[in-house]
């Protein structure tokens, strides 16, 4: 489930949607559009800019169990890598289900390791850093 | 409150926008599903 969060008001989220997101995606977002009413809630995660009344650019990935499993916050102006967050989704799903471990630039179908004492100081036998792009 | 991996994520309850209707979302409706929660500074930017 995705879920966009802005200090602006439900009306003006429907505005926006009905207006201009529905232009650039059919049908408009197909997932909620929530309201951070004073942001109350980016002060609880930390991204709340108080001097300019906004909740800055911070992307939160939450487990089934509601455990935060990965963060990125990024200045106003920087946009998102999309393929960058489904690609830790994907990790974390993977980590979640097997209980291994996924080195730099693992992406489905690429090595992951074991964790646990047989691999300590031999991530070099089976990894290499080419491996990470 | 700290946000940390590892930790549990903050709850909350907002008003939402959902498919033409205003209602109530809490995050920990939510669990269960893998939930990626993002935060923008305004409507009408780019995400």
């Amino acid at each position: 489930m995705v879920l966009a969060i802005s200090i602006d008001s439900p009306f003006t989220h429907k505005v926006w949607q009905e207006g201009e997101l529905s232009k650039m995606v059919p049908g408009g977002l197909p997932y909620p559009m929530l309201s951070d009413t004073g942001g109350r809630v980016g002060e609880l995660y930390d991204v709340y800019d108080e001097a300019n009344g906004v909740d800055i650019r911070g992307r939160f990935l939450i487990d089934p169990d509601g455990i935060l499993q990965a963060m990125e916050v990024l200045a106003p102006a920087v946009g998102r890598n999309v393929a960058e967050m489904i690609r830790q989704i994907k990790a974390c799903r993977f980590v979640r289900e097997t209980g291994e471990a996924t080195p730099a630039g693992w992406e489905p179908g690429k090595k992951s390791l074991k964790p646990g004492a047989e691999l300590v100081g031999k991530v070099c036998d089976i990894w290499s850093p080419d491996m990470a792009f | 409150m700290a946000v940390k991996v590892g930790k549990p994520a903050p709850d909350f309850e907002t008003n939402a926008y959902i498919d033409g209707e205003i209602t109530k979302v809490k995050l920990s409706d939510y669990k269960g599903q893998w939930v990626m929660l993002y935060f923008y500074p305004g409507d009408f930017t780019f995400v």
